[in-house]
């Protein structure tokens, strides 16, 4: 498998030097945090000629294994799809399925789903930005961004009783109702976490070794990015609007009042701006829904065994922290789905990396890298 | 009063009638450098451990984390844990290397840096050698580590560590232009190479450097983590992930040899700094009834420079290779050349031709 | 003009230099500030409804688990960790005879525990340090997994859930 890639890369160009070039891997186990990933890197010197993504270390055949498990049985496995953001994955699956088989889940229930998924959208992107400083080579943000993801990991371990891989958010609802003192807790953490995104700009945005690294480096052009399947932060780094909390709004996202975040240069710089608005947002969104919950049941009422209509398929999208997740489902009348695909942004934000890097330098591999935000187990499921 | 000055004429008096005792009294005059000479790598080796276990109380701190705290009170002896656990750990060399460089190498890195430190005067008198050209004979010092990482990338046999060695020296070399460049508006103001010389020019004149000479004092703080292969300038030891620095063919003994040569450079370059800028051994103004020892006031300018050093490290990302030397070239030297014009032109307007 | 801008950039950039090292100074500076949690000595307790480790339930007065073997939680487990068996007893009652659960191969997601209609499966949230020397010792039969309910007042924040049994049981 590795030698038909290798002999794909071609070696042996020239330059007015008359060096050589070289290949070299930067294997799989990395020290930066993006996971497995093997890239099989052409250099010349200095400069990159050619980047190739090895995949698969990761592949667990989560689609394959959904095919033999009831669809409330298919929600613990998307846990592990995604697991830095895994609220998101968990809905996607649950909306896919709510789809196909006629269930709405009730208003407290839908508030509910809306203030835990912007919950762990935070947390993905505190992570995202510790990981994309630690690349750049500032070690300390890391550890900023993993303390208040400390914070917001106790909330969902208040409510659900795990950290990372939740299970929480079902089909037709989600597990078990908020505590008392979630509401004032989670208000409470608001209140300390915004001024700190305001600190972390601080430290990184406008510190000139950081725009030296960022600013220019890795621009992606609306068109090139619309042609590779590019999506969510990455793309409207570009300038284009894809949020697909906009465009097709789920949840009760057209209720609140939050603004899409667009920047036009494209650049590394450009993407981790994105992200940081997208905090702000994300912190106005869960105020404003946590003023309008309501108290309610949280689960609809379904049958015993969920089992969806014979020859009904359903393609659904939802907006998770790094772009467009999207849920195909073929149901075939029994209570396990006959086809599970899920289409994972990192997956397509990948594909740019080769275009992205042409011609730049090593260190530029690891920024571009970690503004994509891409995570490994999305890649290869 | 305790000061320095009193204790230095304690021990040498004790140390006279010691020779005396003994019947060596002629040959004082070379035993006495010998003897300081020991004294100053006896504290310096055990400052660097500190300085070891500082670091990583700062940079933990900074993180809002505890850093070590198990291994002695406060985690004082974690760094004699992690020397023992470095002399202990199996030396493992390349069969194809170059024998003699790949062991002199670590050598010349450690005992090169070391040597910077026998012109620095710690107080008036306590300084092992005053040599009347201390700031050159510390500028030609600092050369002697380009060969070291050189030597060592060559003779490790591994391509990724000659580039990384290349790298390197590129980077210590351009940076030794702005550290020069940086330090000689004070030699000019002060008209003397001796680094006593310099402090009591301070002492004389009323005021630190650092007041008048602020762009030099950031340049030189600046090119001298770059001489010593700290963030933001760690390029040959960080991008590891791709091509390793010059050490990486190295293990046990001969790393920690280049992991304290760096740390020893942070602290020679700091320590030139404070006599430059900070005054050396003059007491802070505003402070001066505390009535501390010179050789204290030294201590704790030494200490608070050590922590910006290490501050930068662990606030900023790093620069990429090129824009390392863009930054040198045109940044770094322009400023410090435009800051020697300025500093002339200043001092001849106020002093007329009578300056020194 | 492009030397003004040389020196404006310069400036600006030291400022932003600056104002980093603030930050991290500040935090420095703020030495009590830390948040680890020093393990062996400062075991904090757990949020009561942390999903930690499964344990069988034992009603102490009638000394009998809860269990009746009624496979709800083996149909429901997505990793089939559960293996189970019961007798029906003299009195037309199912008891259960050996449970034994796959500890390493659970996932942890909890759908035995909501499965069980007896109330014989709970999460117990004080026993998380599970590690063991032999993968062999995470196979875990119903003696391991015995617990009793300690004689406490359910705590006031505790909240029953509002549904009915949730429909995570197999075809």
């Amino acid at each position: 498998m590795t030698d038909l890639l290798l002999s794909q890369v071609k070696v042996g160009g020239e330059s007015q030097f008359g060096t050589d070039e070289y290949v070299v891997n930067l294997g799989p186990q990395h020290p930066a945090t993006h996971g497995v990933l093997r890239l099989i890197v052409k250099l010349d010197g200095e400069t990159v000629k050619e980047t190739v993504p090895v995949l698969g270390y990761l592949h667990r055949s989560i689609e394959k294994i959904c095919e033999n498990r009831t669809y409330p049985q298919c929600i613990t496995y998307t846990d592990r799809i995604d697991y830095v953001s895994a609220m998101s994955v968990n809905y996607a699956f649950a909306l896919a399925t709510e789809k196909l088989m006629n269930i709405e889940a009730p208003a407290r229930a839908q508030w509910l789903r809306m203030i835990f998924i912007e919950l762990q959208r935070l947390a993905s992107h505190l992570l995202w930005m510790g990981a994309f400083a630690g690349d750049i080579g500032a070690l300390t943000p890391f550890l900023y961004g993993l303390r208040e993801r400390e914070r917001i990991l106790d909330l969902f371990e208040m409510t659900c009783g795990q950290r990372l891989t939740y299970n929480y958010i079902r089909i037709g609802g989600v597990m078990i109702d908020i505590l008392p003192d979630f509401v004032s807790k989670c208000i409470a953490f608001l209140d300390y976490f915004e001024p700190k995104i305001d600190e972390y700009e601080d430290l990184l945005t406008y510190n000139p070794i950081f725009l030296e690294r960022t600013k220019g480096v890795g621009v992606i052009s609306p068109e090139m990015g619309i042609n590779a399947g590019v999506c969510g932060p990455s793309l409207r780094g570009s300038g284009i609007a894809c949020d697909v909390r906009k465009q097709q709004p789920y949840l009760y996202y057209d209720q609140v009042k939050f603004a899409e975040c667009i920047e036009t240069a494209g650049d590394c710089w450009s993407r981790y701006k994105v992200r940081m608005r997208e905090m702000r947002e994300s912190v106005s969104i869960i105020r404003q829904s946590l003023e309008r919950l309501e108290p309610g049941p949280i689960e609809a009422k379904m049958p015993p065994v969920l089992k969806a209509p014979l020859n009904s398929e359903i393609y659904s999208r939802i907006e998770s922290s790094r772009g467009e997740m999207g849920v195909y489902l073929v149901g075939d009348g029994t209570a396990k789905p006959w086809k599970a695909k899920f289409r994972c942004a990192s997956f397509s934000n990948l594909y740019v990396l080769d275009q992205l890097t042409k011609g730049w330098k090593v260190a530029d591999i690891m920024a571009v890298l970690g503004s994509l935000d891409m995570i490994v187990p999305e890649v290869d499921r | 009063m305790f000061t320095g000055e009193n204790i230095i004429q304690i021990v040498s008096g004790f140390l006279h009638w010691a020779y005396a005792q003994v019947g060596i009294s002629a040959l004082a005059g070379a035993i006495d450098p010998v003897i300081s000479a020991i004294v100053m790598f006896g504290f310096i080796s055990v400052f660097v451990m500190f300085l070891v276990w500082m670091e990583r109380k700062v940079s933990a701190h900074m993180q809002s984390r505890i850093g070590p705290n198990r291994v002695g009170p406060f985690g004082l002896l974690q760094t004699v844990a992690d020397a023992i656990k470095l002399t202990t750990k199996e030396d493992v060399k390349p069969v194809n290397r170059d024998k003699i460089p790949y062991f002199i190498a670590p050598i010349v890195a450690f005992v090169a840096t070391f040597m910077g430190m026998v012109v620095i005067p710690f107080d008036k008198g306590m300084v092992v050698q005053d040599l009347n050209v201390g700031i050159l004979y510390i500028i030609a010092i600092t050369g002697f580590t380009v060969i070291a990482i050189l030597t060592a990338g060559w003779s490790s046999n591994n391509k990724f560590a000659l580039l990384g060695g290349f790298r390197s020296a590129a980077q210590i070399i351009s940076y030794e232009v702005p550290l020069v460049l940086s330090v000689v508006p004070i030699i000019m103001i002060t008209g003397t190479l001796s680094l006593s010389g310099i402090v009591e020019y301070q002492q004389q004149a009323g005021y630190w450097f650092i007041f008048p000479q602020i762009v030099a004092f950031i340049i030189f703080i600046t090119s001298a983590t770059a001489e010593a292969n700290r963030a933001p300038f760690d390029i040959p030891e960080a991008e590891s992930e791709l091509i390793g620095g010059f050490h990486t063919e190295y293990s046990g003994v001969k790393f920690a040899m280049f992991f304290l040569g760096e740390y020893i450079a942070v602290v020679v370059s700091s320590a030139v700094a404070v006599t430059l800028f900070l005054g050396g051994w003059l007491p802070v103004a505003f402070l001066g009834f505390l009535h501390l020892p010179g050789f204290i006031w030294f201590l704790i300018k030494l200490v608070s420079v050590i922590y910006l050093v290490m501050a930068f490290r662990w606030t900023f990302p790093r620069l990429r290779v090129d824009q390392l030397m863009d930054f040198g070239w045109k940044v770094l030297i322009p400023l410090s050349i435009l800051n020697i014009l300025i500093t002339a032109s200043v001092w001849l307007l106020l002093y007329g031709k009578g300056a020194q | 003009m492009g030397i003004f801008k040389y020196f404006k950039d310069i400036f600006s950039g030291l400022w932003s230099l600056l104002v980093g090292l603030s930050v991290t100074s500040k935090y420095f500076l703020n030495f009590k500030a830390v948040t680890t949690q020093q393990y062996p000595e400062e075991r904090l307790p757990l949020p009561a409804r942390s999903r930690s480790m499964i344990k069988l339930i034992y009603d102490g007065e009638k000394d009998q688990f809860n269990c009746v073997a009624c496979l709800m939680c083996a149909k429901a487990c997505p990793n089939s960790c559960i293996k189970l068996e019961g007798v029906r007893q003299v009195d037309g009652k199912r008891r259960m005879t050996t449970f034994k659960l796959d500890f390493s191969t659970c996932i942890f997601c909890g759908y035995c525990v909501e499965a069980c209609g007896f109330d014989a499966l709970t999460f117990v949230s004080e026993e998380y340090e599970n590690a063991v020397y032999k993968r062999g010792s995470l196979l875990q039969d119903e003696h391991a997994m015995k617990w009793v309910r300690p004689a406490q007042p359910i705590a006031p924040e505790e909240q029953k859930k509002e549904t009915v049994i949730p429909a995570v049981v197999g075809a």
